[in-house]
């Protein structure tokens, strides 16, 4: 009988226990995944939105994150010089405001309101109506469609608000041109765009032509280090961010709380499953000394009797490891849905994403847990005086 | 006979053979300064009062504890000088032990207690299982092949535990007590499978307290003190 036999059969005498270590492993194991799921979930989600945008590359002033930093003056020209480069299939300039929408004095919302200008394809699926061309006209998602009953040909009156500063500016009437969803969108975020244009003149003489952000969708074939090569090359004075890049941003911009949280709480779940399986295993160990003495009696080596403490930890980390994929995942799912209810998380944006890296990392963990586990009772197991041992016994 | 010519026809031999526990009260001298020699095919008893070192040096001569000083040559080799990896495989294919508690495993049948050395052994699994069927027939347990130890009574226990000792055909059997937990008529029982065991040709040696048991053997060791104080042939 090899060693995982015979560690299988020992586990089986005390189905008890082998149930209580293998329930605890599982409770743990579960936590462990989500932690793995959660520590790079935003990130991986964010950059799934991003690419599902259809675009590769985004263009800012500076090195801030889009909205969050100075606005590019001449977007228009920077947008011209970019849409004739051979690598680059789309580009539009963005600009990001907030506006009041009304349809009489009481049905009104405050809006996401976006001014887009470019060619090519734009970020968002169109679900009615058309898109917004003129400079009088507005494409509303679903929240805002609803909220305020808008169809394509509803006339709305708009008021913007296109910075921090107090501001009172100009009303002006639009058209409704469609309907949208939009990749950021929240549960609850009304949002509208319209030409860059329009927002530019409803914003002020002096802001016509400024936009947050360039985005940039290369052509089938052309590589992207090569696409934000040659967009690096027409507009040297803006920074050109990849997908990952600006992934990357986000995360040293903040969402690295999410690792630090999982890092400690991974760190907390694997000091209980060492605990919990040193405890069961030593306890087991203790109870079997005068057998485990009599085995070494019989001809059994030292790495034997290792090997089968080793096995009983590894069916027990195995058992309750396996267990815990579909535990953690339904837990997973609950916990998402949870933290989605936060205000402001776009629709699409998950905290918790499968990601195989995550599936390989918790199994390294779980084997590192289990040796660690077996340290204890392999030392027991590895030091046992046999004489004495079972002079013990007979005396005990 | 010269040295070279009695090394061969022993299987074990101690010479000046001492063990000493350290005690937190001092030192205690479980074995003093003892020399023995077990050949092949002899029955041997050890016997003697409650702690004076007959179990010690069973133990040693077993080679699951080294003498604090002296020698102790099995087969010719010096047991010191034997690694823990050699001294098991020594015991594993050489030596048999029988306990005064069985020891068997609670989790195994009957035969998978008998077909675990030879597993350990790297006896093939059809081998094996030839090996385990003759044991158990021989100790008479052929048909409780299947039971695991709870379903049998003490002496079958003890029965299983010999066959199993002799799985890998040591040339020397250990018993330790082996009828301290059985009574008389099932002792008697085990003495004479003990018996059968020696007259097939193994070398036997017992410990024992059961002046019968002991009366059976050719050779008694009556110990005291941890010095062999007597030693009768019959």
């Amino acid at each position: 009988m090899n060693p995982l036999g015979f560690a299988w059969r020992s586990l089986v005498r005390q189905p008890a226990r082998a149930s209580l270590g293998i329930l605890g492993v599982a409770a743990v194991g579960a936590l462990l995944f989500d932690m793995l799921l959660l520590s790079n979930g935003l990130l991986v989600s964010m950059r799934d939105i991003f690419d599902r945008a259809g675009f590769d590359l985004r263009v800012t002033a500076t090195e801030a994150l889009p909205g969050q930093g100075p606005r590019m003056q001449d977007a228009t020209a920077a947008v011209d010089a970019i849409a004739r480069l051979s690598n680059v299939r789309s580009v539009i300039a963005m600009r990001f405001a907030e506006a009041l929408i009304e349809t009489t004095a009481t049905s009104r919302v405050r809006v996401s309101f976006q001014g887009v200008g470019g060619v090519g394809a734009r970020p968002w699926d169109l679900v009615q109506g058309r898109e917004a061309q003129g400079t009088r006209e507005l494409l509303v998602n679903r929240d805002t469609a609803e909220r305020l009953r808008l169809a394509p040909g509803s006339r709305v009156q708009v008021r913007a608000s296109c910075s921090e500063e107090p501001e009172s500016l100009p009303p002006a009437m639009f058209t409704v041109t469609g309907v949208a969803d939009f990749p950021f969108d929240t549960s609850s975020s009304p949002t509208a765009v319209t030409t860059l244009e329009a927002l530019g003149e409803l914003c002020g003489l002096d802001a016509a032509g400024q936009a947050d952000v360039i985005m940039v969708a290369s052509r089938e074939g052309a590589t992207m280090a090569a696409t934000a090569a040659q967009v690096s090359a027409a507009v040297p004075t803006l920074q050109v961010l990849t997908n990952e890049e600006m992934v990357g941003r986000i995360e040293s911009g903040g969402f690295s709380y999410f690792r630090q949280i999982s890092t400690v709480l991974t760190t907390v779940t694997l000091s209980f499953a060492v605990l919990l399986i040193t405890v069961l295993l030593t306890v087991s160990v203790n109870q079997r000394l005068g057998e485990i003495a009599a085995l070494r009696a019989l001809g059994f080596t030292r790495g034997r009797v290792v090997a089968d403490v080793l096995c009983e930890s590894a069916l027990i980390v195995g058992g309750g490891g396996l267990l815990s994929l579909p535990l953690g995942g339904l837990l997973a799912v609950g916990l998402d849905g949870i933290l989605k209810n936060i205000p402001g998380i776009p629709e699409d944006v998950h905290f918790f994403v499968y990601q195989s890296r995550a599936l390989g990392v918790h199994a390294g963990l779980l084997v590192a847990t289990a040796l660690a586990a077996a340290l204890y009772p392999v030392r027991i197991v590895a030091r046992l005086p046999i004489a004495a041992t079972l002079r013990n016994e007979i005396v005990g | 006979m010269n040295i070279a010519s009695r090394v061969n026809n022993a299987i074990i031999e101690a010479v000046n053979v001492s063990r000493v526990f350290p005690m937190p009260a001092g030192p205690v001298m479980a074995v003093d300064d003892i020399t023995l020699r077990i050949e092949h095919g002899e029955h041997t008893s050890i016997r003697g009062p409650s702690g004076c070192g007959k179990s010690t040096l069973l133990h040693m001569l077993g080679c699951v504890d080294t003498p604090s000083s002296g020698t102790l040559l099995f087969n010719g080799a010096d047991v010191a000088t034997l690694s823990d990896r050699q001294r098991s495989l020594v015991r594993l294919r050489q030596v048999g032990f029988v306990f005064q508690r069985f020891f068997l495993l609670p989790m195994l049948t009957a035969a998978e207690n008998v077909e675990l050395p030879q597993a350990e052994a790297g006896v093939s699994k059809p081998d094996r299982r030839r090996r385990t069927k003759e044991l158990l027939d021989y100790v008479g347990l052929g048909a409780r092949a299947g039971h695991r130890p709870s379903e049998l009574s003490g002496g079958e226990m003890q029965r299983v535990a010999i066959a199993r000792a002799l799985a890998n055909r040591p040339r020397l059997l250990l018993a330790d007590e082996p009828t301290g937990e059985l009574d008389r008529s099932t002792g008697e029982q085990i003495a004479a499978l003990l018996d059968r065991v020696n007259a097939d040709g193994t070398a036997l040696v017992i410990v024992t307290h059961d002046q019968t048991l002991a009366e059976r053997s050719r050779r008694i060791l009556t110990m005291r003190d941890g010095r062999i104080e007597r030693e009768e042939s019959r």
